[in-house]
């Protein structure tokens, strides 16, 4: 079985290698300018190519395997949960996203309460945005909530 | 001497009137709460806070901006270490030690410390400003493009070789954050690189996002995965105050940091990032101890507090001879600037005395009223750390993305700055060190834009960058630098064979 540290030399390689394709794609269009804007982006490529290569013929050998089976899923819901958030916040609008992702969060993570989730929830996700768009004037998306503003 | 008394002597004159005082109050205030509140950061608060100067005094006016732009410097050390959101890059490093020394219970000492840190740091910089200034100046002009690409390559090298275990390790989070620099717009050809058609990479990954992504996110599901196993530790309950005994041990950090910023903040570059950056590696590296930092050692939160403040000061040297901003924070301040009618310029010590030394004694009332109005505040704090760790995760996240969110108003920085908590969670994981890539993407375009006007100006020779004494030094530094840490520890590990 390929060891841990063979495998990030073979991810670092593939970025390396992916990201050299993409700098020798880019247009070198330069007047007077004698690295134009491809070269940087090439030598990168290179040096990062290098590492990887060198990672995966002598891989590192001091790091403590990571475990991914046991610590996988909580991780995986935790980046999901965020993801969704992220994605759907201009749609769903600041204080509602926040009060769903903070309720279904907390409950995720040991909040036993239904009632407390739903009440601290709503409460920080208000507090938080009239704070930011209130005091610190900072726009944050009303998503679906829009029509209670007017 | 007397001279410079004398003028100081004007300059808290004109501070320490009740109207200037109450507007150094004001920014100070409001400049802590940006800071500790993540999304605005020093440079969009005082933008946004322009128009609270119409219509007021030249050095009223400054004297507002420059307090909100050392209050958010505090403030986002303080959420740096309480919950390891850096509200700006400089305070990458302050997370680095100061949120190891959170967990460990120690949260109120890292706070004193960097309040502490921070007053120091900036009477020294005050100090310096006022009669190393202006012969300071004419240094920063001799810095060229090459210069400043020697410059960055030493920062990179000296911060690379230091922060992490294994030195592959460490280069390739270096090449990463410089990578990630090069997306978006190339300035000078106006040629799309890496944005694989989605206009939104246009303007490239904005530092807020990537760090808040890879230390605020990635810190968050390390927890989670602490939490699920049973192995979360539970911020100890912390004591507030800061010991004697760390205090003396922080002072020499303090002072070393103080004096390396305010020279790196008189040069061009994201001087204050590579100041904090910089004075942390430079602590490690003669510590007796090393194995400490990034293990919650409290002049790691020292060292490079000091160092971003005095870089400040520095900073002010091209604003104020010059007309230079060197950063996003002084291109504001300038602006400020001329709205105000003033014109900064190598006479503007003569024909403004009132702005600029109502400006130098401001910012020593300035560093006066943060460390009353924080150090009080430094047991509320603390008391944060408290809430469960249910309820603390989420708030953070839901905090951090106001943050990200607030830097472009895009979803996909949301997306982005997710995924990057993943990878920040696989690179703990497997001993990549984070720092690297902050500084990569911070100086990443400077540096590539400083080695193509450097070409540009020699039309292609190498030899500019062999010619200025002031390259090669730095140059032979950044390779002592990368070597000499290599050697000692092979040297060592033949010694423990041997013996």
């Amino acid at each position: 079985m390929i060891s841990q540290g063979r495998t990030e030399g073979v991810i670092v390689t593939t970025i390396g290698l992916a990201y050299l394709m993409g700098a020798w794609a880019i247009p070198h269009a330069s007047v007077g300018d004698p690295l134009g804007a491809t070269t940087f982006p090439v030598i990168l490529g290179l040096v990062m190519l290098i590492l990887g290569l060198s990672l995966t013929f002598a891989p590192d050998k001091g790091t403590a395997p990571i475990g991914l089976k046991k610590s996988l899923g909580g991780i995986a819901v935790i980046a999901g949960l965020l993801g969704i958030y992220g994605y759907t916040l201009p749609l769903v609008g600041y204080p509602l996203g926040t009060f769903l992702f903070l309720a279904i969060t907390a409950r995720y993570l040991g909040e036993k309460s239904w009632a407390m989730a739903i009440g601290l929830s709503g409460g920080l996700s208000l507090g938080i945005f009239l704070l930011f768009t209130k005091v610190l004037d900072l726009p944050l998306p009303f998503g679906v909530l829009e029509f209670l503003k007017g | 001497m007397m001279d410079v008394l004398g003028h100081l002597g004007y300059g808290f004159q004109i501070a320490l009137a009740p109207i200037n005082i109450l507007y150094a109050f004001i920014g100070c205030v409001v400049g802590t709460l940006i800071g500790v509140l993540p999304g605005i950061g020093p440079a969009g608060g005082m933008a946004l806070l322009i128009p609270l100067t119409y219509g007021k005094e030249p050095a009223s006016a400054i004297i507002l901006l420059s307090g909100i732009y050392y209050g958010a410097m505090y403030g986002g050390s303080t959420t740096s270490i309480l919950v390891n959101i850096p509200g700006e890059a400089a305070s990458v490093v302050t997370c680095l030690d100061g949120y190891q020394m959170a967990r460990q219970g120690r949260a109120g000492a890292a706070l004193a410390i960097a309040a502490i840190g921070s007053f120091i740091a900036g009477t020294i910089g005050v100090v310096f400003l006022m009669f190393v200034g202006p012969p300071l100046a004419n240094v920063a002009l001799k810095f060229g493009p090459a210069e400043t690409f020697a410059l960055m390559v030493f920062g990179l090298s000296m911060v690379t070789s230091l922060s992490g275990r294994c030195l592959r390790k460490g280069l390739v989070a270096m090449v990463l954050g410089l990578i990630m620099a090069t997306i978006g717009v190339d300035l000078p050809t106006g040629v799309m690189r890496f944005t694989l058609g989605v206009p939104k990479l246009m303007e490239g990954f904005d530092v807020i996002v990537v760090a808040i992504g890879l230390f605020a996110v990635s810190e968050i599901l390390l927890c989670t995965e602490q939490l699920g196993a049973g192995e979360y530790v539970y911020h100890k309950l912390s004591r507030v105050w800061i010991t004697m005994r760390e205090f003396l041990d922080s002072l020499g950090a303090i002072l070393r940091g103080s004096v390396l910023g305010f020279f790196i903040g008189v040069l061009p570059g994201a001087a204050h990032v590579t100041a904090s950056f910089l004075s942390y590696t430079l602590e490690k590296k003669f510590s007796k101890h090393p194995e400490r930092f990034g293990q919650g050692e409290i002049r790691g939160v020292a060292a490079p507090e000091s160092a971003n403040n005095s870089a400040a000061c520095g900073a002010m040297i091209p604003l104020l001879t010059l007309g230079l901003p060197a950063s996003a924070v002084t291109s504001v301040l300038y602006g400020a600037l001329l709205m105000v009618g003033v014109r900064p310029s190598p006479m503007l010590f003569q024909k403004y005395p009132e702005v600029v030394w109502g400006l130098i004694a401001s910012m020593y009332i300035g560093n006066v009223m943060l460390l009353i109005l924080n150090l009080p505040m430094v047991g509320m704090w603390v008391k944060i750390l408290r809430t469960p760790p249910r309820w603390l995760f989420p708030i953070v996240l839901a905090i951090s993305f106001v943050g990200v969110y607030g830097v472009n108003n895009s979803a996909l920085d949301l997306i982005i700055a997710t995924m990057l908590g993943v990878l920040g969670y696989f690179m703990r994981k497997t001993d990549y060190p984070l720092a690297p890539v902050i500084l990569g993407l911070v100086l990443g375009d400077n540096l590539e834009q400083a080695v193509r006007q450097a070409l540009m100006i020699s039309g292609g020779s190498l030899d500019i960058f062999v010619q200025s004494p002031i390259a090669i030094g730095l140059f032979v530094l950044a390779g002592v630098v990368m070597v000499a840490p290599q050697l000692i520890y092979r040297k060592g590990v033949r010694l423990e064979t041997e013996t």
